[in-house]
């Protein structure tokens, strides 16, 4: 009973146990004593129970060793060899497999204890139920982990989740030629797994047929050789072992569309015709009737694929809720979309399947962040806390001296500074010309058109010069020149002065554009009057 | 034309973060009683402007946040004017003064803390504050109602969650979200100023502190459209992750219950769903996280 196939790692005869003298045998996970003349061990520890071994002083006659249990029981082994030293050897031994042993088991103790320790911190209303039992002794905590306990980590682990059904699935398949005309398809369990779950007609076939009548494989090359698989269905041949499946799918998607209710959508309505193609005198209906078959199945087919889709996991939740055996709790909404509420005032019910979320506080607080990156903390709290007395007593026996004032009157223009256009915090506003626009006063906007329009015949003018190939068009160009910059001088220098007077925060900004096909015109002049100083074989006259 | 503006009013809710560990309090760079003259200062402006505005003050630091402005304990006309000064504003100070002093009292009890302050609570209650208004307002009645929050804190994401909850349901109910930066400039908070089409203004000096709040908090969101304001600053769109609460560039979003990780990692904390990677850590089923540009 006792004994059991463990390997003995030492044995050591001699020894006295209970007043009897036998052999004692270092196990694996036990420590056993069996006395003389007899095949089965008398006692027997684990060493899970053994909090730790004591060894008698040197000095003492006996030598003994002494194991210390959880529960704060112990047990004595006398060593008794004929010589003293023989009994040290052997006890030496043993205690030595013994502090190799022991730490191994105490730590699975500390494991455990260590499991239970986070499950209560982990989880507020076990930790709630351990407190109200437990340390009241109502309960003894052997019997709360082993009858209370699972409820409510089951209920935990019950929230096992499972992903949805990818939408795209099918398209994982991939289909590969190898040159011939045989093509290639990789299928993985997650993707027969997601077919399963979007086609039940599927999966019934495949629990019929596999594995009496077709292999694994060859359900496989059925299933994407059937016209139920590919793009055009034609259920006519009945051989095809799926064209049931086909029919059973076009009666889902019948019962889906009875469902679905006419005040969201009109499902009837959805044409893929244009109503005022011919401005709705002709019909184009039956021009294009064929075409429409075949779009309208592919329509079809891809609705029935997303409802398909979308029930695998609706389905999936519910299986979840009969499977456990709790009564079906529908979350129902009220839709609160406005098309409803314009309706007729009729709520409608919406299913949803919600998320089981095993850590509704990390989901809205976040995991807690135990550790705080600023350096020399403690040295901000100490501040803090010698501060704090001395704030409270400012606030509220504060009073203001006559002249105190909370604004000097050179920070506030600093700000006002800033906080005007081209300032420190505007930066970005400038580039916006409406803005620049609002701030032109209206007297200076009027000059500043009359400014251009001037500058811009004259500038007209100018640039018809050019190429100045006979005298009379030089001469007009010097003259035009020399207007321009009469023009610069007295007219536009004193607008620039003036806005840098009245209003100064538009800088130079208003009349850059000007100065600069100015500078472009007297550029090109320069250019051509240099190139006439050294003309290059032009007589001039 | 008074017909039609006297029925329309403003609500400002004046969110003030009290927390000693703030930089710029620690630094010794503004008083907190000085920052807390200057808003009684700014919300009385604001009671000025308008004879039906409204104001409310909320208090927060790292633990706590409490209703500071209007307290139901203490009515207004209770006292009397000492030095001519318009009832309604001594009533203001007064209140705010003590309120704040027993709120900090408060946290005298406890240790200080080294986190984030409670922005998030301080919103939710501003915005609970705000829909009890908009309910017991007559028919006909407009209330702007909007938040302004003063703070000096440091940029971290302890809250982003239960923030980033508060600022779209602010968003939901049409209040706007200001925000005045003693130091820093906040991520949390510049998202919040802008899903609200808020302000965010970090101030590049605390001495004009009150010409700012005069300047550029003190127009209500209506009228603000008409003047020339700071343009809105360029948003760090970023989000903290579950995980360490830092900044990523590209993150992984659980596909079920859409928890934000900085690492890849087969098993959703949150939700505990179990991702079938194809190859090893190599994201298939996991979504990258898309930058949203600003």
């Amino acid at each position: 009973m006792t004994t059991s196939s463990e390997d003995v790692l030492l044995q050591v005869s001699n020894v006295r146990h209970k007043k009897g003298d036998g052999t004692l045998y270092v196990m694996s996970e036990r420590i056993g004593f069996m006395t003389n003349n007899s095949d089965t061990m008398s006692s027997c520890y684990a060493y899970t129970d053994v909090k730790m071994q004591k060894i008698s002083s040197e000095q003492k006659q006996k030598v003994q060793l002494q194991l210390v249990f959880h529960s704060g029981e112990s047990v004595i082994f006398q060593f008794v060899c004929p010589s003293r030293s023989d009994s040290v050897t052997n006890r030496d031994a043993v205690k030595g497999y013994l502090t190799k042993l022991l730490p191994k088991f105490q730590k699975k103790v500390n494991k455990e204890l260590e499991e239970k320790n986070r499950m209560l911190s982990s989880n507020a209303a076990l930790f709630q139920l351990y407190r109200d039992l437990v340390i009241t002794k109502i309960v003894d905590a052997e019997e709360f982990w082993s009858q209370h306990a699972p409820a409510y980590i089951n209920k935990n682990g019950a929230s096992q989740q499972q992903i949805g059904v990818p939408g795209n699935f099918l398209v994982n398949v991939k289909p590969q030629t190898d040159g011939c005309n045989a093509i290639k398809y990789n299928l993985t369990a997650d993707t027969i797994e997601c077919i399963f779950r979007t086609y039940p007609a599927v999966r019934q076939k495949h629990l019929e047929y596999v594995p009496h009548k077709l292999s694994e494989s060859e359900f496989w090359v059925k299933f994407f050789q059937s016209h139920y698989f590919h793009k055009d269905r034609m259920h006519t041949g009945t051989k095809d072992l799926f064209s049931e499946c086909a029919k059973h799918d076009d009666q889902e998607l019948k019962k889906e569309l009875s469902t679905v209710e006419q005040c969201e959508v009109n499902l009837n309505a959805f044409d893929n015709t244009v109503e005022n193609e011919g401005y709705g005198l002709d019909s184009t209906e039956a021009s294009t009737g064929s075409n429409n078959i075949v779009s309208e199945n592919l329509i079809k087919r891809f609705n029935h694929h997303s409802i398909m889709v979308l029930k695998a996991t609706r389905n999936n939740t519910e299986q979840l809720e009969t499977e456990s055996g709790s009564a079906r709790k529908k979350i129902r909404l009220l839709n609160e979309d406005e098309s409803c509420e314009l309706g007729d005032g009729e709520t409608k019910k919406i299913e949803k399947t919600n998320i089981n979320l095993s850590k509704v506080e990390q989901m809205i607080n976040g995991v807690k962040n135990p550790k705080t990156k600023v350096r020399n903390l403690h040295a901000i709290l100490h501040k803090a806390n010698s501060m704090r007395d001395k704030v409270c007593y400012d606030i509220l026996h504060y009073r203001k001296p006559p002249g105190t004032t909370y604004l000097t009157p050179s920070a506030a223009v600093s700000a006002l500074g800033e906080l005007t256009p081209g300032g420190l915090l505007m930066n970005g506003l400038l580039e916006d010309s409406q803005s620049l626009a609002q701030l032109v006063p209206s007297d200076i906007e009027k000059e500043f058109r009359s400014l251009y329009l001037t500058i811009c015949e004259l500038l007209r003018h100018f640039w018809a010069c050019f190429p100045p190939t006979t005298p009379t068009l030089e001469e007009k160009l010097v003259r035009m020149y020399d207007a321009l910059r009469k023009f610069h001088q007295t007219k536009l220098n004193t607008f620039e002065n003036r806005i840098m007077v009245e209003c100064s925060t538009l800088n130079q900004q208003l009349t850059a554009h000007l100065n600069l096909i100015l500078n472009t015109a007297y550029e090109k002049y320069n250019n051509w009057q240099s190139k006439r100083k050294f003309p290059a074989g032009v007589p001039i006259n | 034309m008074n017909e039609d503006t006297d029925s329309e009013s403003s609500l400002l809710v004046v969110i003030f973060d009290t927390s000693l560990t703030q930089d710029v309090i620690i630094n010794e760079e503004i008083k907190l009683s000085e920052c807390l003259e200057i808003i009684i200062t700014f919300v009385n402006s604001h009671l000025m402007l308008k004879s039906n505005n409204k104001i409310a003050m909320i208090t927060c630091d790292s633990k706590n946040c409490q209703f500071i402005y209007p307290d139901s304990t203490n009515e207004p006309g209770q006292l009397r004017q000492t030095d001519g000064q318009y009832e309604l504003f001594t009533h203001v100070e007064k209140t705010i003064r003590k309120n704040v002093q027993q709120f900090l009292v408060k946290t005298l009890e406890g240790e200080i803390g080294h986190h984030d302050s409670l922005f998030g609570a301080a919103c939710s209650i501003a915005l609970c504050y705000i829909n009890r208004l908009e309910n017991e307002k007559s028919l006909g009645d407009k209330m702007n109602s909007r938040i302004l929050i003063i703070t000096g804190c440091g940029n971290s994401g302890d809250q982003y969650i239960p923030c980033m909850n508060t600022f779209f349901t602010a968003q939901k109910q049409n209040v706007t979200i200001d925000v005045c930066s003693l130091q820093n400039e906040i991520t949390l908070l510049q998202q919040a100023c802008d899903i609200t089409n808020g302000v965010f203004l970090k101030l590049p000096q605390l001495s004009s502190l009150l010409q700012y709040l005069l300047w550029v908090f003190l127009p209500d969101p209506t009228v603000r459209k008409k003047l020339v304001v700071p343009p809105p600053v360029s948003v760090d769109y970023r989000p903290f992750c579950f995980c360490h609460h830092e900044l990523i560039d590209i993150g992984f979003v659980c596909s079920v219950c859409l928890a934000i990780y900085c690492k890849l990692s087969p098993i959703c904390t949150t939700c505990e769903v179990v991702f079938k990677l194809k190859a090893p850590m190599k994201p298939i089923k996991v979504k990258k996280k898309k930058m949203i540009k600003s």
